[in-house]
């Protein structure tokens, strides 16, 4: 079963068309790669997937059609966002973060120190004075916490340090024990040790797709994100 | 010496004062300080709550009657309010100022078409004082300065201590990320909205019976209660609170000394000057 199947996404800012006829589909439990340059499209779709931006085309979410619900009620039914930036809710503490996103009320802290234990130290603290390492551990901790089917995941290693990015991906790794996640990603390395299947966006739309093995193999996907 | 040989006799005024300060602006809080909203129909939301309690007297001869419903009729009109108009505008702030001038003309145009432009009275609901230390203290006036206190804390309760205010903070704090971690942002922005109403309907009716009530009676209080939360700090209630202090007391002081009209004016000046110092103050405390 696919936990996402996407159909003519056609999405954009007011009169702007940013996506257009876009299609995909993410297989339940596997990694799914959305590569491509800056202003590709890439956020534009994580948005309209989570009900953020209005769109036209067909949003399937474990086999019920979403495309015309508010973000609440997509993500009350299972899929989860972890945004490139401004990921943190400013005035609010770590463990009121956990909070939010646990579904029930004592396993949020819990669940997330085992996954970041960084965290522990940080719960009293203001999420907006985290590093942007730590941002990221609470987001993507926030997603896990409540139980999602799905992760969308917004170039999670974007400006992070190295030592910590192997971090991150031993926990999207983890993740996707868990759930199925749609990775937007720039750096090719994380992307091809992460995803076992990858599309490159350009202008809209998808100008390749495959295993991504295959696309790494073929020299496609360097040729495609070349500066 | 009894108190009163030492203290003005209408020092309790100031208290009252401070009191109805904070008490106008606890719903402002909440639609200007927290939802961004330029309220300008504030003062007619408080008008509403006084003509409840007018006319729930008028109809049963319960003032106190009317206290309950006049923050019940208020939270309505702000549903309509919210659901019709504002959330239309949530993405466009200043927009929200011309939008609420015109429900403000609205409703106190409407008033005024019922129940006429003449001063309308609300009975005390309990009457007398009693004397403390040489002092007097009218019970009415004791009992909004009890709710108001009553309120700041239910307020502060409401926002730090629960699910809701937590959501709400969410909410307030950023929107879009609110609706992906499962909270429906919309629907959080209505029941502020809503509350802020419902408080301003019971401040009204609160302080209806230490006013003379006509379609005017709001205007009076929206610039009060704006300076309030301007000068306190947009979603702060201990800023709220500290800014009522500052220019309720000064107000009750100044009108000791001077005529009311010049203690207003003096009070806009040191709301213009808090304005003016209130980043360097902020700067220097956060610096400590």
């Amino acid at each position: 079963m696919n936990a996402l199947e996407v159909t003519a996404l056609t999405s954009g800012y007011g009169t702007s068309t940013v996506l257009r006829n876009v299609s995909l589909t993410v297989p339940a439990g596997e990694v799914v790669a959305v590569m491509g340059r800056n202003g590709a499209g890439k956020t534009t779709l994580l948005r309209s997937l989570i009900g953020l931006l209005p769109h036209e085309g067909s949003v399937v979410l474990n086999g019920t059609e979403v495309s015309e619900l508010k973000g609440h009620q997509i993500s009350q039914r299972g899929m989860v966002w972890v945004p490139q930036d401004d990921s943190v809710f400013p005035g609010l503490t770590v463990k009121e973060h956990l909070s939010i996103a646990a579904r029930d009320e004592d396993s949020g802290a819990t669940s997330a120190i085992e996954m970041f234990p960084i965290l522990q130290e940080r719960l009293t603290q203001q999420a907006q004075t985290l590093s942007g390492g730590e941002k990221k551990m609470l987001s993507i901790a926030q997603a896990l916490i409540s139980r999602p089917s799905l992760i969308l995941m917004d170039e999670p290693t974007e400006g992070i340090a190295p030592v910590v990015v192997s971090e991150l991906m031993l926990a999207i790794e983890a993740a996707a024990n868990k759930a199925a996640v749609l990775l937007v990603e720039q750096n090719i390395d994380v992307a091809v040790a992460l995803s076992t299947h990858g599309y490159v966006l350009e202008h809209g739309s998808f100008v390749e797709e495959g295993a991504m093995q295959e696309l790494h193999e073929s020299g496609r996907l360097e040729e495609r994100l070349a500066i | 010496m009894s108190i009163a040989a030492v203290i003005p006799i209408d020092s309790f005024n100031v208290v009252v004062l401070i009191a109805v300060f904070v008490l106008i602006s606890l719903g402002l809080h909440f639609t200007f300080g927290l939802l961004n909203i330029v309220n300008l129909a504030h003062g007619e939301i408080l008008l509403i709550g006084a003509y409840t309690a007018f006319q729930v007297q008028e109809w049963t001869g319960s003032v106190l009657l009317g206290m309950v419903f006049a923050p019940i009729v208020a939270a309505a009109v702000g549903l309509v309010i919210d659901r019709g108009v504002l959330r239309f505008l949530y993405e466009r702030p200043l927009d929200t100022l011309l939008a609420t001038f015109g429900i403000s003309v609205v409703i106190r145009q409407g008033i005024q078409l019922r129940y006429s432009a003449n001063p309308r009275t609300v009975q005390d609901p309990i009457g007398g004082s009693f004397e403390l230390a040489g002092l007097n203290f009218p019970w009415w006036r004791v009992i909004i300065v009890v709710a108001t206190i009553a309120l700041v804390f239910g307020v502060r309760a409401l926002l730090d201590h629960t699910r809701f205010g937590l959501h709400a903070r969410a909410t307030i704090a950023n929107p879009d990320l609110a609706e992906t971690v499962r909270i429906n942002a919309d629907g959080m922005r209505t029941g502020l909205f809503v509350i802020g109403a419902a408080l301003g309907g019971l401040a009204g009716a609160l302080i209806a019976p230490i006013n003379t009530l006509n379609p005017s009676f709001g205007v009076l209080f929206l610039v009060n209660s704006f300076l309030v939360v301007i000068i306190g700090g947009k979603g702060t209630l201990r800023g709220l609170v500290t800014a009522a202090v500052i220019l309720g007391g000064s107000l009750a002081v100044l009108q000791f000394v001077v005529s009311t009209v010049i203690a207003q004016i003096l009070v806009l000046v040191i709301a213009i000057v808090g304005v003016r110092i209130r980043p360097i103050m902020v700067e220097a405390l956060e610096a400590r």
